[in-house]
């Protein structure tokens, strides 16, 4: 066939026949990002090592002392699949779990000491005794969103670096925070939004980036539902003993409610702090995300958005003019996590099929982009440990998920008002607005900081 | 919990439908504009329940005022409600709210205390420092030390000194903490541009008997702030031993912007061994400073591999054009890491005339081929060039041409492509010349220009060329190609009928489904069925005005003379609900092998239009009968990541077989996904009118359970 079965553009817009553009891709990349710009610059996007694998410590036996030394916190659902990734890179080494609950811990370990031959995975019920361990260089966070942010602060206080699952943060105080904190401790920080190094997104995004779709008009996000929400304080049941399910550390910094085993939930758990939740946050923390990639917004956010019309799309708007559609319909059928970016010269789509659409094919040539679907985080576990060796920044920094997570916090506080609210990314407050700026953060529960 | 209603229907006919909504532990809140305060105040001054106090407090972070501090006040010493007072306490602006969280201080005591002290720093209330500091020598090391970092957030000269004395207490518990908080104040210091207090201040802690990672967060700090002259400070940490100092110290390599700063640190190379010297390049690189490239250029050139390489990916990035012959003279080195670092720095290179130097040198020898493959991935104009190269006596040479042709050509320069393709004067170059053909094809603008083009060259070509030279026309599309296609499917010669219906079938926009349709018309076409579901597979996936879709599909049905084709009809209806696509499906009911099937589509067709008059009304023609429909168990999951979801799966069925989720999205419907990246399947027992089966389904897939015999 001339072109991959995933290079075929299926659009019926007047788009897709028109000239494609032929204006060369500009192949400066801001700094600090060249390594990670090479990853999607190259005529296959593949994801390589730029760096020597001698340099990191790749050859065909890694040496113990090459070896980055991983703990686990909250190994559930998603945090054992992570798990996988990191287990299958040569130069991790998987010594201890923590998790409040004790079947979760039991079950990590097992599968740690299997794939060792040994019994030395150890188990921890309160993290900040995992964090104390000088022989463990990062950590890998998955614990409930409501966790996050907060995980994440004490292991950097604690000299780790850290993979962190998303949504990061619950609020847009917390995502700046995590920012600073990041920075002041000087830690390698990956968000757990993997589709930033799975070929076909970052083509997609890379097309927006350098000018290939002419400028940039208008970039759309799926969120998987758009409401608002908080969890509930539920009738008390008898608690268990904590050696089994600890729930004063499950509840963490959200504050109290008693136990109840529909709780016992992460995954839904607090997702957002004030009175939203939940809302474009789910899965705006990974299409939101990769939008600001292709809107070269890594640094800063939408400054207006306005509230959800009446088919539930809410607009928001960049200083440059570009506007951010998150939109549920209106989909090609392209997976989960579609995105969309719509330039003067073209437009791509693409979703979690690993397939993408082009307005013309001509956007593909001399191109050869991997087709993977199912959103692996392989790529981007290998992205983290590469920069916890080079100390250069990962694809999904500090600094981009800050970023990502406020225009998703922000987006739900225009949901949640209903109106439009200003935001100024310089000063990271809304402008001329009380109740938006309240929403802004949530105190956390003691004992708990950031 | 779902909300079940009934339909009466007519005769012997009666659906229960149950409306299904997400019911789980969230309660969507139902504040959805701002609520009067007095009633909030009010509320937590009463016997409320602990739960409407505490979703109260969450409103009063939004719309209280000073007027509701003192019953916020109240709870704060409850240990239940303490967190969701503070809530409050930390939005509401204005002095009150302060002057509660400090007289909180003397009346709570351990986690209560210390949520108080964080609440008060999160406020940054400059009046609390003297009672904050009365707490450093509390007995409960947590909130002595809650206080030394609250004293850092809220800062200031008298907070400095105070947590100066702290950290130099060698009994003390708290130098971590201290030092923590002297940190936070150097760099609200450094940010407010008294670099030299700053450095004070970071200097402290470095020269402290503190954990580490203080000691690391302090050398950042006193790096940046001394500027210019912190490098001597950083390259200390690049020469050390430990490995957490080197990190420290590539990572202020990236973030130090003083003038000169980049020149020491290319200087410093020299004292690093090769290690170092790679991961001090690839900082240094991330700097974006373009005066480093001499030095790069020649480190590129080292003996040692890892230096080697990075010096090479930090050309590719902040190289010019004056970077090219350094670069072509690693393409061809023996270490196969150096010599693709080369080959991918020059593909990116940027700036101007790196086309032309690169294309300067096609007619070295030892290059030739490197350079080719260039010219094509960079796109450059030099066609001359690989014409010239196209006839090349070496066999690679020649294929590396025709490939960077693919790439370059214009729609004038196509004929070469096709030639080579149609008469190829050696074997060898063929299945080159055809890629870079399907390559050129799909690039360019005038696409109708460029189908012409192919379509004249099959009047001369081979029955081979020519089935290849459909696929090129199927891969580009356009009016033209499809009229090239379509015709070949009507063509006589069973080879070429079969190749073009086959191309069709896979047509990759609508304006193919007529040409589809007038074959599966045909009764003589041997290829009719593949036509027809051609023309089904965009009538099921294809984007359309909607109206349009229940014309082709019933156009569809009435080609269909098979069970096959008439299930993808259904599928098309299930996939598009809609008045005109129930009708279809009580058509096909009408075939007695179809029926069962076409008499559950249509249930949840008519569901989905939730139950309109009209859709009642179709329904009647069905004579359906309600089923008696238990869940006995449902999992949902991937190997052994499964998820129990028998409750949720319950809660969705009501008296047809047909399981309506409140989300399309199984991880949506079921709370979470349970295997994430996996593909996941719902796996059912049930009984329908008390007989036992079992269905497993795709993921996202509409969920209606098979009858059982």
């Amino acid at each position: 066939m001339p072109l991959k079965s995933n290079t075929q553009s299926i659009s019926t817009s007047p788009d897709a026949t028109a000239p494609a553009n032929t204006t060369a891709p500009s192949r400066r990349h801001p700094r600090r990002q060249f390594l990670k710009s090479a990853v999607v610059a190259g005529s296959a996007i593949a994801i390589p090592h730029i760096v020597s694998s001698t340099a990191l410590g790749l050859g065909n036996s890694v040496v113990p002392s090459d070896r980055i030394v991983l703990g686990g916190i909250g190994i559930g659902n998603r945090g054992s699949y992570d798990l996988g990734c990191f287990l299958d890179q040569e130069d991790v080494q998987f010594v201890a779990v923590c998790d409040i609950k004790e079947k979760q811990r039991q079950a990590v370990k097992n599968r740690a000491d299997l794939k060792y031959g040994n019994s030395d995975c150890d188990t921890y019920r309160d993290f900040r005794e995992l964090l104390t361990r000088d022989d463990i260089d990062a950590v890998l966070i998955a614990t409930g969103p409501n966790w996050h942010c907060t995980a994440a602060s004490y292991a950097a206080r604690a000299g780790k670096d850290m993979y962190c699952e998303k949504p990061c943060t619950k609020n847009i105080s917390q995502s700046l925070l995590l920012a600073e904190t990041m920075r002041r401790t000087g830690r390698i920080f990956q968000a757990g939004t993997q589709r930033r190094n799975l070929p076909h997104f970052a083509f997609a995004c890379e097309l927006a980036r350098t000018g290939r779709l002419g400028k940039l008009r208008t970039i759309y996000a799926h969120p998987a539902g758009m409401t608002t929400k908080m969890s509930g304080w539920v009738a008390a049941e008898a608690e268990p003993p904590k050696e089994e399910v600890d729930w004063d550390m499950y509840l963490g910094p959200a504050a109290w409610r008693p136990y109840n085993k529909q709780l016992l939930d992460g995954f839904n758990f607090e997702k957002g702090g004030g009175l939203t939740g939940g809302g474009v946050l789910e899965w705006g923390s990974h299409c939101v995300d990769l939008c600001q990639w292709a809107a070269n917004a890594d640094n800063t956010a939408p400054i207006q958005y306005d509230a959800p019309d009446e088919k539930g799309e809410l607009v928001a708007t960049y200083a440059d003019g570009v506007k951010l559609v998150i939109r549920n319909d209106g989909w090609l059928k392209l997976g989960s996590c579609p995105v969309r970016f719509e330039g003067d010269d073209g437009w791509i789509e693409t979703g979690d099929s690993g397939k993408f659409v082009l307005s013309s094919p001509e956007l593909l040539a001399g191109r050869e982009v991997q087709e993977i679907g199912g959103y692996p985080a392989t790529f981007h576990v290998r992205d983290f440990l590469d920069s916890v060796k080079t100390r250069s920044q990962p694809k999904a920094n500090a600094e981009a998920a800050c970023y990502s997570h406020i225009t998703c916090h922000a987006a739900n506080i225009a949901a949640f008002l209903n109106r439009t609210v200003k935001f100024d990314p310089v000063e990271n407050v809304f402008i001329d607005d009380a109740e938006a700026n309240r929403l802004r953060s949530e105190a956390l529960r003691e004992p708990w900081r950031i | 919990m779902p909300t079940p209603f009934h339909f009466h229907l007519s005769g012997r006919i009666r659906l229960t439908f149950l409306l299904s909504c997400f019911v789980f532990w969230f309660t969507a809140s139902n504040l959805q504009s701002a609520e009067s305060e007095q009633p909030l105040i009010e509320l937590l001054a009463s016997d409320a329940p602990k739960a409407d106090k505490a979703i109260t407090c969450k409103k009063l972070a939004v719309w209280g005022s000073e007027n509701a501090v003192p019953e916020l006040a109240k709870l704060l010493p409850d240990p239940e409600l303490t967190s969701w007072a503070r809530i409050a306490l930390e939005a509401i602006p204005g002095d009150a709210a302060d002057q509660a969280l400090l007289e909180a201080l003397e009346i709570t005591e351990g986690r209560i205390l210390i949520g108080v002290v964080n609440s008060i720093a999160f406020r940054k209330s400059t009046g609390a420092i003297e009672k904050l500091t009365d707490l450093l020598s509390n007995q409960d090391v947590g909130v002595a030390s809650s206080a030394a970092v609250a004293i850092g957030k809220i800062g200031g000269d008298a907070a400095a000194e105070t947590l100066l004395a702290t950290m130099a207490d060698s009994n003390s518990e708290l130098k971590s903490a201290a030092a923590e908080g002297v940190i936070l104040i150097a760099e609200t210091t450094l940010a407010a541009g008294d670099n030299v207090e700053a450095v004070k201040l970071y200097d402290s802690v470095r020269q402290s008997d503190v954990p580490k990672q203080r000691i690391v967060e302090a050398t950042r700090g006193a790096i940046l702030a001394r500027g210019a002259d912190g490098v001597e400070l950083l390259v200390d940490q690049l020469k050390s031993d430990d490995r957490v100092m080197l990190n420290i110290g590539l990572a202020t390599a990236r973030e130090l912007t003083s003038d000169g700063t980049t020149d020491e640190l290319v200087k410093s190379l020299d004292q690093l061994d090769p290690f170092r010297k790679g991961l001090l390049i690839l900082a240094i690189a991330d700097r974006g400073d373009d005066s480093v490239i001499p030095a790069m250029s020649e480190l590129s050139k080292s003996s040692d591999v890892s230096v080697r390489v990075a010096a090479i990916a930090a050309i590719q990035s902040i190289g010019d054009v004056s970077c090219v012959d350094t670069l072509l003279d690693s393409v061809n080195a023996e270490n196969a890491e150096v010599a693709d670092a080369a080959k991918m720095a020059l593909a990116n290179l940027s700036g101007e005339d790196v086309d032309a130097a690169i294309a300067d040198r096609v007619e070295d020898s030892d290059l030739r081929e490197a350079v080719i493959e260039l010219i094509g991935k960079r796109r450059i104009a030099a066609v001359p060039a690989l014409l010239k190269a196209a006839n090349d006596a070496d066999a690679s040479v020649r294929s590396a041409a025709l490939s960077a042709l693919g790439q370059v050509a214009s729609i004038n320069d196509l004929s070469v492509l096709i030639d080579r393709v149609n008469d190829p004067k050696n074997s060898a170059d063929a299945e080159p010349a055809l890629d870079a053909l399907r390559a050129a094809c799909v690039r360019m603008p005038d696409r109708d220009l460029c189908a012409e083009k192919l379509t004249t060259a099959m009047d001369n070509a081979s029955q081979t060329t020519k089935i290849a030279f459909l696929e090129v026309l199927a891969g580009m599309g356009g009016s033209k190609a499809l009229e090239t296609v379509g015709d070949a499917a009507n063509n006589g010669n069973p080879k070429l009928q079969d190749a073009a219906s086959r191309l069709l079938g896979g047509w990759m926009t609508i304006d193919a489904a007529p040409v589809l349709l007038e074959l599966a018309n045909k009764a003589d076409n041997p290829y009719r069925i593949r036509a027809l579901r051609g023309h089904l597979r965009i009538v099921r996936q294809f984007i359309m005005p909607e109206e349009q879709r229940p014309v082709m599909a019933a156009q569809a049905l009435a080609a269909a003379d098979r069970d096959a084709e008439k299930q993808l009809v259904l599928d098309a209806v299930k996939r598009y609900p809609s008045i005109a696509m129930l009708k279809l499906a009580i058509e096909v009911s009408k075939t007695p092998t179809m029926e069962q099937e076409a008499t559950q589509v249509a249930m949840v067709v008519a569901k989905q239009l939730t139950a309109s008059e009209e859709a009642m009304t179709l329904l009647k023609e069905l004579h359906y009968e309600p089923i008696d429909v238990k869940i006995i168990e449902a999992t949902y999951g991937a190997g052994e990541l499964q998820k129990d979801v028998t409750k949720a799966v319950r809660n969705a069925v009501g008296d047809i077989p047909y399981v309506a989720l409140p989300n399309s999205s199984f991880n949506q419907s079921f709370g979470g996904d349970p295997a994430p990246g996996e593909k996941k399947l719902l796996k059912i027992k049930y009984q329908l009118d008390g007989k036992e089966g079992e269905a497993v389904f795709r993921e996202n897939t509409s969920v209606v359970l098979p009858m059982i015999p």
